[in-house]
């Protein structure tokens, strides 16, 4: 009878927090937006013949008619050069650039939440180390990295996600010690001593069930900047094979047609950005169901 | 006793930034000795930065100190025997009793069973609680922590102490967010209860709270107290509290303690010139005694004053109690600066020479030792100079020697650190002193 009691009040709860996001309009379009990237991304992997797509990995060229065409009913969006059907280009697109996006966030935040929490939670010299190391990553453009990887390696999306993953770390590092630091402050840590608490009890008790949250927004946030960047990368020429279809790539295919071919430009653009305003906006509906102050 | 602590003292350590600041330290607690006695009440009251939350954190073992011991649940005639130890300096006798009762020496195991026997309760309520765990997680915390009771056991305990502070059972399930600040301070207590303590540290428990809710949450206390006989030590800065709630009484200004009584004898009849101003600052007594407004902001914990730490500020403060050459000197450079303007011509040059003569040039000794002789009675620190006479470098002025006070033991079995009740100071100074 007590455990129902629990379950009824864990449900409680999770209803609440699903009103405090539905409040939030602006969040509930911008969740809608991801999902249906996301469920974009899930249909290119398992099954693209659903929308008709036969092959999601390549960009299909069509070499009799080069020139970019115009929005019409067999081209709903246009075509770019070399007579690529945007539509279906970008639908194949957003899985490649979600999936890399997913990837330079996993890593570099799971690597440097890890170093940033560890690190605060040690102190002393090892915190001040890591945090000198970190302040020396967090000074490389990732353009340079970038550069410097793809020089090295041999230019890729996997070597490009990687030196983005390498330059991304640092920034969760630091937010996710200042977290710590700060929650290390509250009194009800300093509470669970005094109850007899051991150190690595608060760690998982307390410590993480309050850094945590604030790192998954976060993460929420930057997939929009990471994948504005990924794309970036690849507009400026950093995918050695012309034949992959990603956001930034297909915008630059459009790039000497920008006078006659407005639409060869924006579209690939427009997504990309769509993407990125979707993510902040359910990013700040998160921050308002995860805060318990906000709750009212 | 359930708690005594003797000659504790805590300096935190400020974190140089580069030259300025290295191997500074505050000095938060300084060579505090108190007693605290099965049942009883102890309150601690003074000014918001003197040190109260530092000594109640060093009774719950949150920090280490600098120096000095908590006994726990010691026998009176061990502790009478330690006491003896220490005045004797058998550090090693000493070692062995500490050993068995420091709060400080356990580990492990007889950590878990010593956090049993302690609870606390801190002065916020909206940082006290973690806001991501549910009421009975929070009340269960410290019952599992130490395996005082079992999970299933604990959360049946829960709901019992949801009723003894009176709280409905079902807010078990809820957020601290979804909790008043007294209803959150309930919880906090009902935490710091769970193992049934035998000590417990009050932490203005009151002073994040409504005036209206304040009340409950006091009697609250008292119905705690009278029901399982737990010891307290109720710090607070506010006088009120302590006339209502508590036994015993400890002053404390600047990291130390000024005096210490009963209640009753402390509050009713103050003996300390800084116990006497801050009583004469509750409203309800200003009509039998006048309110005394203390000049001046607390001291400075870095560099406390010497000698008497409240006499930059004591209104009845004497050659002795501590003033220095740069004290002296600003208060003297001020007068001529200003009141005395016309006299001195602004011509003057006030420059402490050593820590207990200052050197003035442009004016001779008599006009000084008239001005001195007119203004001593309001500016105390004048008191401590014992000596004026020309030099070819200008008036020299020498100050009086200072002793800093000890607690000496009045009737009552009341403790007052003041130069005014020492014997020794007394018998040299017959007469000597005005303003008392
Ligand atoms: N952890 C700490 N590090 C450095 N200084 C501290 C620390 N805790 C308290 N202090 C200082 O010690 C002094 C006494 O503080 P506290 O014990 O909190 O006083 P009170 O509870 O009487 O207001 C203050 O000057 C405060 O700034
Ligand atoms: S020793 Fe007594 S008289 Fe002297 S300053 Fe201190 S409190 Fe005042
Ligand atoms: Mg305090």
């Amino acid at each position: 009878m007590q455990q129902e009691t629990a379950e009824a009040g864990r449900w409680e709860n999770l209803k609440l927090s699903i009103s405090v996001f539905m409040a939030n309009k602006s969040a509930v379009v911008g969740l809608i937006i991801v999902l249906v990237y996301l469920i974009d991304a899930l249909i290119m992997q398992f099954d693209p013949m659903l929308l008709g797509i036969h092959h999601p990995d390549v960009l299909v060229p069509n070499f009799l008619n080069p020139v970019p065409l115009p929005p019409s009913p067999q081209h709903i969006l246009g075509t770019t050069y070399p007579g690529i059907d945007l539509l279906t280009s970008i639908l194949k697109a957003i899985r490649i650039d979600l999936a890399y996006s997913f990837f330079v966030v996993a890593v570099g935040a799971s690597v440097g939440a890890v170093i940033g929490i560890v690190s605060a939670w040690a102190s002393g010299m090892f915190d001040e180390v890591i945090m000198r190391i970190t302040d020396i990553v967090f000074s490389i453009p990732y353009l340079i990295l970038a550069l410097a990887v793809g020089f090295i390696l041999g230019r890729s999306l996997w070597h490009m996600s990687i030196a983005l993953a390498i330059t991304w770390w640092p920034l969760y590092a630091r937010y996710a010690r200042s977290q710590t630091l700060s929650t290390k402050e509250y009194t009800f840590i300093e509470a669970a001593k005094a109850a007899g608490v051991g150190r690595t009890t608060i760690m998982f008790r307390h410590i993480l069930p309050n850094v945590l949250p604030p790192i998954f927004i976060q993460i929420s946030l930057d997939l929009g900047s990471i994948m504005v960047i990924f794309s970036t990368l690849a507009f400026i020429g950093f995918i050695p094979s012309a034949n992959i279809p990603e956001l930034g790539y297909l915008t630059s295919l459009g790039l000497n047609f920008v006078q006659t071919a407005p639409w060869a430009l924006i579209f690939p653009g427009l997504f990309i950005t769509i993407f990125a305003l979707a993510v902040n906006l359910l990013g700040d509906g998160l921050r308002d169901v995860i805060d318990p102050r906000r709750r009212g | 006793m359930i708690v005594a602590a003797r000659r504790l003292t805590k300096y935190f350590q400020l974190k140089g930034t580069g030259i300025v600041g290295g191997g500074l330290s505050l000095k938060a607690v300084d060579d505090i000795s108190i007693d605290i006695k099965e049942g009883s009440i102890v309150g601690v009251v003074g000014e918001s930065g003197s040190g109260k939350s530092t000594l109640g954190r060093l009774l719950m073992a949150l920090l280490q100190p600098t120096s000095g011991q908590v006994l726990f649940d010691i026998p009176d005639d061990v502790l009478a025997e330690y006491d003896k130890y220490i005045e004797t300096n058998q550090a090693d006798k000493c070692r062995k009793i500490e050993e068995e009762y420091s709060i400080f020496r356990s580990k492990g195991k007889a950590m878990k069973e010593m956090r049993k026997q302690m609870g606390m309760v801190f002065q916020d309520p909206y940082s006290s609680l973690d806001p991501r765990m549910r009421v009975e997680d929070i009340i269960t915390e410290p019952m599992l922590a130490t395996g005082y009771l079992d999970p299933e056991k604990a959360r049946k305990r829960c709901l019992e102490l949801l009723d003894e502070v009176g709280l409905p059972r079902d807010f078990a399930f809820r957020y601290p967010h979804e909790l008043s600040g007294g209803q959150r301070q309930r919880v906090a207590l009902a935490r710091g209860i769970s193992t049934l303590p035998k000590f417990l540290v009050l932490d203005e428990p009151t002073s994040a709270l409504d005036v209206s809710v304040q009340a409950q949450i006091l009697s609250l206390l008292k119905k705690i107290r009278s029901r399982y006989n737990i010891s307290m030590l109720l710090i607070t800065h506010n006088i009120a509290v302590i006339a209502y709630m508590a036994d015993f009484v400890n002053v404390m200004y600047a990291g130390k303690v000024m005096e210490s009584g009963v209640k009753r004898d402390v509050i009713l009849n103050p003996t300390h010139p800084y116990t006497i101003a801050l009583i004469s600052a509750v409203p309800g007594r200003a009509r039998m005694r006048q309110r005394i407004i203390l000049q001046g902001d607390p001291p400075n914990l870095v560099f406390p004053p010497s000698g008497c730490r409240f006499h930059p500020r004591c209104p009845v403060a004497f050659e002795l109690c501590g003033w220095t050459a740069d004290e002296v000197a600003t208060d003297l450079d001020y007068l001529v600066q200003g009141k005395y303007y016309t006299t001195f011509q602004g011509n003057t040059q006030v420059i402490p020479k050593d820590a207990l003569s200052i050197l003035i040039k442009g004016t001779n000794s008599i006009q000084l030792s008239e001005m001195i002789a007119s203004e001593r009675e309001k500016m105390r620190s004048l008191m401590s100079i014992a000596n004026i006479k020309d030099t070819e470098e200008g008036v020299l002025i020498s100050l009086s020697h200072f002793v800093t006070p000890k607690m000496y033991n009045l009737d009552n079995g009341k403790k007052v650190s003041c130069l005014l009740y020492s014997p020794e100071v007394m018998a040299t100074q017959k007469g000597a002193i005005s303003g008392n």
